[in-house]
């Protein structure tokens, strides 16, 4: 299931990016974040590690995951390694006039056959609202500091 | 024929009741923490959740108090009778958390493990309740789930549904005192909601031997769905969709004698019942 939720944020990719470039940044404006840690030494960059746990439906949803993407104001992405098979991507763009389009993407598949695909289509409403939350927050904690 | 002397047809009452004792312990497996499937239980998380998400729209709260890694004793307040969802759902939310890779067992009834219906219970991690069990799971390192009250709390009445009541029973705290393990009280509500419980019977238990037979104290007396009135429980039923919440505690040492340690185990597992219980505005509905 793959879930993308777009805005356009007042203000220049570095400003977005301090923020997004900084995954220990992300308890500040992730909705249903349950559990943000760091999980190895590595400092923010691709082979970064963090314990990430969103609450969706009943209980905390997530895993271990890693970042496999940092190009530096442009992509941030990472994927599962425990737990659900998990992608996550934020995209940064020029929008013009100094404002930025965000692209935040979730890919995820439950195990299970039959009912990871029903549990998947449960979810992805939640999930849904829980992007496009996340993007809401993203928007104006760049903008209240600009 | 004359005969010599008397010699009993049909062996005596404490011979047929040690019969059926031995009968009962040769079929209740032996704990094989290998049993225990990873893979089993990531397969199944997706059905559990939606059950646990839609049906009973369960709520689970502070995993975080439960430390990280290594041997732990959660200590949970026990609810539903023999379909109690509150050890499902919160055996989902902890493999959800800390992934299936983090060993986790639960320690269950001798009639659960051993009724051949319910053997897949033991990939998930149940093992028969008993010390040694117990003691094994502890030692190599993994979680251990137990519900002290057992078969005594999980029939007590319904409107007794937000009391903690473990009738006395403080062996857990032996348990975790001898493996060196904190015990991290979980407290839930709404699984005693599932069914109107009426009556533990226990006075039915002692008259049909129950309890020496097979270590059953009570024989419950319920109104729950498919049945109307449902004797025993022996054969489950279908909950009602109560709302289930679940609230994990902080953590507690063993550092006293075991009648304080377990004080402060009930203290702490019935604050938590009854903060949940005061955000419910309905049984059932929540």
């Amino acid at each position: 299931m793959r879930v993308e939720r777009r805005c356009v944020i007042d203000a220049d990719r570095g400003a977005v990016w301090k923020i997004v470039g900084d995954p220990d940044c992300y308890p500040t404006f992730m909705s249903s974040l349950e559990r943000w840690e760091t999980a190895n030494e590595q400092p923010a960059g691709v082979g970064a590690r963090y314990t990430v746990h969103w609450k969706i439906g009943s209980v905390p949803v997530g895993g271990l995951v890693e970042v496999v993407e940092f190009d530096d104001l442009r992509d941030l992405a990472w994927v599962g390694i425990t737990g659900i098979s998990l992608r996550g991507r934020i995209r940064l763009r020029d929008a013009g006039d100094g404002r930025t389009k965000v692209t935040f993407r979730l890919s995820y598949q439950a195990p299970g056959g039959i009912w990871g695909y029903i549990a998947d289509r449960v979810a992805v409403r939640q999930v849904g609202r829980t992007t496009a939350d996340t993007l809401r927050r993203l928007k104006v904690l760049v903008e209240s500091q600009g | 024929m004359a005969l010599g002397g008397y010699r009993p047809v049909m062996p005596d009452l404490a011979g047929v009741l040690e019969w059926a004792r031995s009968q009962v312990a040769s079929r209740v497996p032996k704990a094989d923490l290998d049993q225990r499937d990873p893979d089993y239980i990531r397969d199944q998380l997706p059905r559990t959740w939606l059950l646990a998400s839609l049906y009973f729209r369960a709520d689970v709260a502070h995993l975080d108090r439960i430390p990280a890694e290594g041997p732990v004793l959660l200590v949970g307040n026990h609810s539903g009778g023999n379909v109690p969802p509150d050890t499902f759902v919160f055996t989902l939310a902890f493999c959800s958390y800390f992934g299936v890779e983090r060993p986790f067992y639960q320690l269950a009834h001798n009639l659960v493990v051993s009724a051949p219906p319910l053997g897949w219970l033991r990939k998930f991690g149940t093992v028969a309740a008993n010390h040694e069990n117990a003691r094994t799971a502890l030692q190599s390192g993994a979680a251990l789930l137990v519900y002290p009250g057992g078969d005594y709390e999980v029939f007590r009445p319904s409107w007794e549904r937000n009391k903690v009541d473990f009738g006395g029973r403080m062996g857990y705290v032996r348990l975790a005192r001898e493996a060196g393990v904190p015990i991290v009280p979980v407290a839930s509500v709404g699984g005693q909601e599932t069914a109107l419980f009426l009556n533990r019977g226990q006075w039915l238990a002692k008259l049909l031997f129950a309890d020496k037979l097979l270590r059953l104290k009570s024989i419950p007396i319920s109104l729950a769905l498919p049945w109307g009135l449902n004797i025993s429980d022996l054969a489950g039923h279908i909950p009602l969709p109560a709302k289930i919440a679940i609230e994990v505690q902080d953590p507690i040492d063993v550092d006293g004698d075991d009648q304080a340690v377990h004080d402060k185990v009930t203290a702490s597992l019935q604050a938590g019942v009854d903060r949940l219980a005061a955000r419910r505005r309905f049984p059932v509905l929540g």
